[in-house]
C-alpha cells in the first residue's frame, strides 16, 4: 500500500509538474516583459517619434508601419483566401486537382517564413519592381497568411449545415447567390475569427519583412505604399541587437515588446471571444 | 467583394512613383549618426522623408547596386569587385567622406594587458593565441568578439591586418553587442568604433593602445593623434550614391556638411573632416 | 436581373473562385521554381561535392552547407529533446488526469504561448535565458546552441501538446478498460497501453514540432551567437541556415554566386521541412482515420 501510494504521487508529480512547467513558460515570458515594460509605457511612448538617435522618445512610426503593413496584408490575403476556401468547400469535387490544391495549401503552411521573405524579395522587390517598400512587405506577408486564411475559412464554411444550401438552391437561386446570401453571412463570424488570428500572426512576423522593406528609422509619415516603413517586431529586433547603445535603449525595447505582445494578445482575445460567442449561439 | 475596391485603389496608388523618400542603408558604424542627422534634418526640411537602415557596409553598397538605397553608408572604400558590378550595370557612382572613425581594441579592465602591437593583435584574431597565458600572467581562454562578415569594420580589420579571422570568433550583430559581451566576459577581446568607448558606456572596459614595431603606442581616443592621422586603425566614413540621384539627395548631403551636421558628428564620438 | 445574367454571373464567379484555388498551386510552384532555378545557377559555379562535403561557410571562398546544416539540426534536435517529454507528459496530464474545468483554463493558456511573436521570444533569449545559462554553466556568454534549443522548445510546445493530446484522446476507451480488467493500474495503463497506442500520433506531433523548429528564424538569429563553425557541444555558438539567410541576404548584390548560394541553402531547407512536415501529416492523417 505504501509503495502504491508512492508510485501514485510520483507519477502525478511528473505529469502535473510537466504541465506546470509548460504553463509557467507563458507566465515567465509575460512577467519578465510586462514587469519591465509597463514602466516605459505612456501616451507619449505610443504617440511620438524616436528622438536622440532612437535612445529617447516613442514608437509611433513603428505602430503606424505595422498597421499599414497588416492592412495591405489583409487586402491581399483575405479576398484570395476566402475565394479559395469557397472554391474548395462549395464547388470542388474530390478530384486529383482538388487533392493537389489541398496538398499545396498544407505545404505552404509549413514553408519557413524566411523563405517567403526570399520569394517576396525576388517577386515583389525585384521582378515587379516595387522596391523595398511597405507594399512589397505587405504582399509578402499576404502570401504567408494565405494558407491560414484558407484553412480557417474552410472550417467555418464546413460548419454551415448542407440543408441551408439545399433549401436555397431549391428556391431556384444560383449557387453563387446561395453562397453570397446564405452561406457567407452565416459563416462570417467564423471567417472573421480566422482572419483576426492570421493578422495577429502577420503583425508579429519579422523574417519575411527583413529584405522587403523594413527600415531602422524613418523621420516622417507618408501614405505612399512605395516608402519604407518601421514595424513593431523589427523595431524590437533592432533595439535589442542592432542599435548602437543596447543597454541604454533596453527600457525602450521592453516597452516595444510590451506593446507588441499587447497588440497580439488583444487580437487573439478578440478571436477567442468571437469563437466562443459563435459556438454558444449554435 | 467589398475588398476588391480598396485593393484596386492600392494598386492605382502604387503606380505613382514616389520621389520623396531618401533611402539610406549600410554601415552599422554610421547608422546612429545617420539617424541623428535624419532627425535634425526633418526639422529643417520636413517635406523630404529619410528612412535609415543598418546592416553593414556591404549591405549598403549591395542595396545601392540593387536599387534599394539612394545613399550607401560605408565605413570602408568600395571594393574593386563591387565597382565592377556597378560598371557592368552601367551605374555611375560618386562618394563623399563625411567623418573620421577610429577602431578601438577593447578588453576587460581586469586583464593585465594595456598595449598591443599589430602583429600580436593579428595573431590573436587569427586564433593563434588561444589563451591569455601566452601574453599575460592569467590563464584564461581568449574569446574573440568580432562583427559579421557584412560589416565594414570586419572588412577593415581583416584587410588592414591581412588576416582571416578565427572561425571560432563570435560574430556579433553590432558594436553595442560586442561591448555588452565584453562587459561580462573578462577573457574577451573585441573591436569597436572608438565612438562607443568615448560616449562613456564602456565602464569596466579598457581600450588598448596600439603600436607597430618601435613606434609610440597611441590610443584611438586621442583626438590630436587622429587629426594628424597617426593612429594605425583609423578610416574615413563614406557615403556612396548614384550620380543620377545627386539632385534628389543634395539637401541631405548639404545638411551633413553644415555646421549643425559637424556638431552631430562630434557629439556621436566621431571626428569631422576638416 | 433575368435568370440568364444571373447564370452568367454564377459561372463567372465559379471561374474566379477556381482561379483563387489555382493561385495556391501557382504560389507553391513559384517558390519551388525560384529556389531551384537559383540553386542550379549556384551549382554551375560551385560543385555540389564542395557544397555537401566541405566544412567551411565563408562566402568569399568556401560555400559548404555542412556547418550550417549541423548547426540547424543541432539546435532543432536539442529543442525536441526538451520539448517532446514535456509536451507528451503535459498532453497526458490534460487528457487523462486534469478535471474538465482545469482543461478549459489550461488549453487557451498553451494556445496563447503559440501566439507570442518569435522576435519577443528571441528578445528573452538575449535578456533572460542567455545570462541565466551563462551563470548556470559558468560560461562567459549565453548566446549558444542551448539557448536556441530552450527557446525553440518553448515555441514548439503548443504544437506538440495539442497534437499529442489529440493522439492520446483518439486511443479507444476499450484499450484502457481491457488493461484495467487485466489488473494494470492507472500508470501502467498510461505508459504501457495508451501512450504506445498513440505512438503514430505522437510521431506526428514531434515531426510538426521539428518542422517548426527547423524553419524558425528570428529566435535563433538573436539567441545563438551566429558563429559559422561546426559546433562541438551545446554550449557552442551556432549559425543555422535560416539565420545565415537573414544575415547575408541583405548584403549580397543580386545575381552573384553568393546570392545564388543563399537560395541553394534555402532550397535545401525547403526540402527538409517539406519532408518532415509530410511525414508529420502522414501520421496525423492516420490519427484522423483512427478517430473516425
Amino acid at each position: 500500500m505504501e509503495r502504491k501510494h508512492f508510485v501514485n504521487s510520483f507519477f502525478w508529480f511528473i505529469l502535473g509538474g510537466s504541465t506546470l512547467i509548460v504553463v509557467s513558460f507563458l507566465g515567465i515570458i509575460l512577467w519578465d516583459i510586462f514587469s519591465k515594460g509597463f514602466s516605459s509605457l505612456s501616451w507619449a511612448f505610443i504617440s511620438s517619434f524616436p528622438r536622440d538617435g532612437m535612445t529617447q522618445g516613442g514608437i509611433l512610426p513603428a505602430i503606424i508601419g505595422t498597421v499599414l503593413l497588416t492592412l495591405i496584408t489583409t487586402l491581399f490575403s483575405v479576398p484570395f483566401g476566402v475565394a479559395c476556401a469557397i472554391y474548395l468547400n462549395e464547388y470542388a469535387k474530390p478530384t486529383l486537382l482538388t487533392n493537389i490544391i489541398r496538398a499545396s495549401i498544407r505545404n505552404l503552411a509549413g514553408v519557413p517564413s524566411i523563405i517567403y521573405g526570399l520569394f517576396g524579395l525576388a517577386l515583389f522587390v525585384q521582378a515587379l519592381d516595387f522596391g523595398t517598400s511597405v507594399l512589397s512587405a505587405g504582399l509578402t506577408l499576404g502570401l504567408l497568411s494565405l494558407p491560414y486564411i484558407i484553412t480557417t475559412t474552410e472550417e467555418a464554411l464546413k460548419r454551415i449545415p448542407n440543408s441551408l444550401r439545399e433549401a436555397a438552391l431549391a428556391l431556384g437561386v444560383t449557387q453563387f447567390e446561395t453562397i453570397k446570401d446564405v452561406v457567407l453571412p452565416k459563416a462570417l463570424p467564423g471567417i472573421l475569427t480566422g482572419v483576426i488570428l492570421t493578422l495577429s500572426r502577420a503583425a508579429g512576423e519579422t523574417a519575411p519583412i527583413l529584405f522587403t522593406g523594413v527600415a531602422f528609422f524613418i523621420n516622417g509619415i507618408s501614405a505612399s505604399p512605395y516608402q519604407e516603413f518601421m514595424a513593431l517586431p523589427y523595431h524590437l529586433y533592432m533595439l535589442s541587437t542592432q542599435h548602437n547603445e543596447i543597454e541604454q535603449v533596453r527600457p525602450l525595447a521592453y516597452g516595444t515588446a510590451t506593446v507588441l505582445i499587447l497588440v497580439v494578445f488583444s487580437l487573439n482575445s478578440m478571436a477567442f471571444y468571437l469563437r466562443f460567442k459563435n459556438r454558444t449561439q449554435d | 467583394m467589398r475588398f476588391i475596391f480598396p485593393l484596386i485603389c492600392i494598386f492605382i496608388g502604387s503606380c505613382s512613383v514616389d520621389n520623396e523618400t531618401i533611402k539610406i542603408k549600410g554601415s552599422d558604424t554610421e547608422v546612429n549618426l545617420a539617424v541623428l542627422m535624419a532627425e535634425q534634418f526633418h526639422f529643417e526640411t520636413p517635406g523630404l522623408l529619410v528612412s535609415v537602415s543598418g546592416g553593414g557596409s556591404g549591405l549598403g553598397i549591395a542595396s545601392l547596386l540593387n536599387g534599394n538605397a539612394d545613399i550607401a553608408n560605408s565605413s570602408r572604400s568600395i571594393k574593386d569587385s563591387e565597382l565592377k558590378l556597378f560598371k557592368n550595370k552601367g551605374i555611375e557612382i560618386d562618394s563623399i567622406a563625411f567623418a573620421q572613425d577610429a577602431i578601438a581594441f577593447v578588453v576587460s579592465d581586469d586583464l593585465p594587458f594595456d598595449s598591443v602591437d599589430t602583429e600580436t593583435i593579428a595573431r590573436i584574431l587569427k586564433g593563434e593565441f588561444k589563451n591569455w597565458s601566452s601574453l599575460t600572467s592569467l590563464n584564461l581562454p581568449i574569446t574573440i568578439y568580432g562583427r559579421q562578415s557584412n560589416s565594414g569594420t570586419y572588412d577593415y580589420v581583416k584587410s588592414s591586418l591581412k588576416i582571416n579571422f578565427s572561425p571560432h570568433a563570435m560574430q556579433m550583430n553590432g558594436n553595442a553587442q560586442i561591448i555588452e559581451a565584453l562587459k561580462v566576459d573578462n577573457s574577451g577581446i573585441g573591436y569597436v568604433s572608438a565612438g562607443y568607448v568615448l560616449k562613456g558606456n564602456a565602464t569596466g572596459l579598457k581600450t588598448l593602445t596600439v603600436y607597430q614595431g618601435n613606434s609610440k603606442a597611441i590610443s584611438p581616443l586621442d583626438e590630436n593623434a587622429i587629426a594628424s592621422g597617426d593612429y594605425l586603425f583609423q578610416r574615413p566614413l563614406f557615403q556612396y550614391y548614384r550620380k543620377v540621384d545627386y539632385e534628389k539627395i543634395k539637401p541631405f548631403l548639404d545638411f551633413e556638411q553644415s555646421e549643425a551636421g559637424a556638431k552631430i558628428i562630434q557629439q556621436s564620438g566621431y571626428y569631422p573632416i576638416q | 436581373m433575368n435568370s440568364r445574367t444571373r447564370e452568367k454571373i454564377d459561372s463567372l464567379l465559379k471561374l474566379i473562385f477556381k482561379g483563387a484555388g489555382f493561385l495556391t498551386i501557382t504560389l507553391l510552384a513559384g517558390i519551388f521554381f525560384l529556389l531551384f532555378s537559383n540553386s542550379i545557377l549556384f551549382f554551375l559555379d560551385v560543385s555540389p561535392l564542395d557544397f555537401f562535403t566541405g566544412s567551411q561557410w565563408d562566402p568569399d571562398t568556401h560555400f559548404s552547407i555542412i556547418p550550417l546544416l549541423v548547426s540547424t539540426f543541432w539546435v532543432a534536435i536539442g529543442s525536441m529533446l526538451l520539448a517532446v517529454p514535456l509536451g507528451v507528459l503535459t498532453a497526458a496530464y490534460l487528457s487523462e488526469m486534469a478535471p474538465r474545468s482545469l482543461q478549459t483554463v489550461l488549453k487557451p493558456i498553451i494556445e496563447m504561448l503559440a501566439a507570442i511573436p518569435s522576435v519577443a521570444i528571441g528578445f528573452l533569449g538575449i535578456v533572460l535565458v542567455g545570462p541565466g545559462l551563462a551563470q548556470l554553466f559558468g560560461i562567459q556568454n549565453g548566446l549558444n546552441a542551448l539557448n536556441g534549443s530552450v527557446l525553440l522548445a518553448v515555441m514548439a510546445l503548443p504544437t506538440i501538446v495539442s497534437i499529442s493530446e489529440d493522439a492520446i484522446n483518439a486511443v479507444p476507451k476499450s484499450h484502457r478498460e481491457a488493461s484495467f480488467a487485466l489488473g494494470a493500474n492507472k500508470w501502467e495503463t498510461l505508459f504501457k497501453v495508451t501512450i504506445p497506442a498513440a505512438f503514430p500520433g505522437l510521431i506526428a506531433a514531434v515531426m510538426l514540432g521539428l518542422g517548426r523548429a527547423l524553419g524558425e528564424t528570428m529566435t535563433v538569429l538573436m539567441a545563438t551567437g551566429n558563429s559559422a563553425a561546426i559546433p562541438r557541444g551545446f554550449l557552442d555558438s551556432v549559425r543555422t541556415i535560416t539565420a545565415t539567410i537573414a544575415i547575408e541576404m541583405g548584403e549580397v548584390p543580386y545575381q552573384t554566386t553568393h546570392y545564388f548560394a543563399l537560395f541553394a541553402i534555402a532550397g535545401l531547407l525547403f526540402l527538409i521541412t517539406m519532408v518532415i512536415n509530410l511525414t508529420g501529416e502522414f501520421f496525423a492523417n492516420r490519427l484522423r482515420k483512427f478517430d473516425a
